[in-house]
């Protein structure tokens, strides 16, 4: 049974080309793979639909085997517990600590204050970062600043991660570390879905890619076929 | 699925399952309230300028209505003591002797809507006169004493029924009973109750603009965190939840400061009041909003200042919130 399935999607902006154009394909759980192409192409707006902050103009989103287009009011805020977000300019809350940036999936999903001090820290230091937890955003390099949205992303044990460009303010080697972060996770049961550009990168993980070209799914690239 | 799916799906089941508890979430509810109260309080004292110039508006605003509605209750019970003790003036025909004057007044006096009866003879009168005017050689050369005797009457309730029989009596010539007095007095009165009214509906709605743009201002500045923790999953309560904390401490901090206010300028008063009415020989102190009153006006201005932050965070969620979802 796939995780995600994206069944002739289309979404289109007024007086613009389609963003997405009759795109279909599944994610089995536990998988990890790329969306990668030019900007434009749209990898964002694809993960934008994954996490309900888009709704497709045609076509059905199902996460899980639930139609996302039943997923209304209320329910959003729950999906989107359930999809952790990675961003590319990892929007950190500057004036917490952070420890305080980690936990905040833990308070909105209302866990009990005693577990979340645990599993702040158990997190923090798989990342790397529980010496630096009292610290505040700014003080951290980029790759740490990252490597704390990733944290605060799967804290909550998502059943999938979508992540925009996480690497792309990244120097190589820092992105290399992030990608082994990301492709650790599915060991833990999370599934997910990394948007890039970087085609040097997305290469060298050989993981399945799925290319797209001004809207449309191009390619799907399986691992074996990447290595061949 | 695969059995290696199944297992990796195991740990965020158990994990629902044990935060799923009514009590853990109780307790959850609990601590999120706890967070947004303590944080917004922090919040306030990160910048305490701007905090007491929003709190000193507001507690104007609320403090200008509360006066005006003690000062007229304090008018009220004044005006009520002085009502309450208002005498009739029943001047006798000039032929009723004082022998029948008495027996005049033992008969009203046995009324049960009477609680007194005075005689004041013509030489007590003119006595009086005497004393309070500067017409005393003007009055040295009159044959005669002009003046009728007179009957005081105290009345016990508001005296209107008694003042209409005794203008019925024979022997009355002029009945004084200032009931046109006191009907302008309790107009005056009711009109100044509901100038009270409007003025405090209008600098309600003042207090609520206040706590409505302070609030605004905030989610401004943290319109960037919302968006986060609308990514991360947060509810509109969730949200919401830390400016309604805020706008309900702006309220508490405007009552307290709205009841200091209006005690110091009761204190202020007092002794200037105590003075002005002890020179018409009676006595009368200022009385506040009392412990009710008090507590009431502390709940009302947070209340208040809820309102009016979930005024603007309602305004802003619906603005930010994706229109489709």
């Amino acid at each position: 049974m796939a995780l995600l399935r994206f069944d002739n999607v289309t979404k289109a902006y007024a007086g613009s080309a389609p963003a997405l154009s009759d795109v279909s394909f599944s994610v089995e759980e536990g998988e990890m793979l790329f969306v990668t192409g030019h900007s434009g192409a749209g990898k964002s707006t694809l993960l934008r639909l994954v996490h309900l902050s888009e709704r497709p103009s045609r076509g059905t989103v199902l996460v899980d085997e639930r139609n996302l287009a039943k997923v209304r009011g209320g329910k959003v805020p729950l999906h989107r517990r359930r999809v952790g977000v990675v961003f590319q300019d990892h929007r950190l809350l500057t004036d917490r600590s952070v420890y305080d940036n980690v936990a905040l999936p833990l308070l909105i999903a209302g866990t009990p204050g005693s577990e979340v001090g645990k599993r702040v820290r158990a997190m923090l230091d798989k990342v790397g970062l529980l010496e630096r937890e009292r610290s505040l955003p700014v003080q951290l390099s980029t790759g740490e600043q990252q490597r704390v949205g990733i944290a605060r992303a799967i804290i909550a044990q998502p059943r999938l991660l979508v992540a925009d460009e996480p690497t792309g303010n990244l120097d190589p080697q820092l992105a290399a570390e992030i990608m082994q972060l990301f492709a650790s996770l599915p060991a833990l049961g999370t599934t997910v879905i990394v948007a890039s550009h970087d085609l040097a990168l997305v290469k060298r993980m050989r993981r399945r890619v799925l290319v797209l070209d001004h809207g449309k799914l191009a390619d799907d690239i399986s691992p074996e076929d990447l290595a061949a | 699925m695969s059995a290696k799916a199944d297992t990796r799906a195991k740990p965020a089941a158990a994990e629902r399952k044990k935060a799923g508890g009514l009590g853990s979430r109780l307790r959850a509810w609990r601590e999120q309230h706890l967070y947004s109260l303590v944080s917004s309080l922090g919040r306030l004292a990160s910048r305490p300028v701007a905090t007491l110039l929003t709190v000193g508006v507001m507690a104007i605003a609320l403090a200008l209505p509360l006066g005006l509605g003690m000062a007229l209750g304090n008018i009220e019970r004044f005006s009520g003591s002085v009502t309450e003790s208002r005498e009739i003036g029943v001047f006798l025909q000039p032929d009723v002797t004082v022998a029948q004057a008495r027996e005049l007044a033992a008969v009203i006096g046995a009324r049960a809507d009477v609680s007194a009866v005075g005689v004041r003879t013509p030489d007590e009168g003119l006595a009086e006169f005497r004393a309070m005017s500067d017409l005393a050689g003007a009055l040295d050369v009159l044959e005669d004493n002009p003046l009728p005797t007179v009957l005081v009457v105290q009345p016990k309730g508001d005296g209107d029924t008694l003042a209409a029989d005794l203008r019925q009596l024979p022997q009355a010539d002029i009945v004084q009973h200032d009931a046109a007095w006191r009907q302008r007095l309790s107009a005056w009165l009711a009109f100044g109750e509901r100038v009270v009214q409007v003025v405090a509906v209008l600098l309600g709605l003042g207090v609520l603009l206040v706590v409505g743009n302070t609030v605004r201002l905030d989610i401004g500045a943290r319109s960037e965190e919302i968006g986060v923790l609308q990514h991360l999953g947060a509810t509109d309560a969730f949200v919401r939840r830390p400016f309604l904390y805020l706008g309900a401490w702006y309220g508490l901090a405007a009552g307290l400061l709205a009841g200091l206010l209006l005690l110091a300028a009761g204190l202020l008063m007092q002794g200037r009041l105590s003075a002005l009415v002890a020179s018409y020989g009676t006595q009368f102190s200022l009385s506040g909003p009392g412990l009710r009153g008090s507590l009431m006006l502390l709940a009302g201005a947070a209340l208040m200042g809820w309102l009016g932050a979930w005024l603007a965070t309602g305004h802003h969620l619906r603005r930010t919130r994706p229109v489709d979802v």
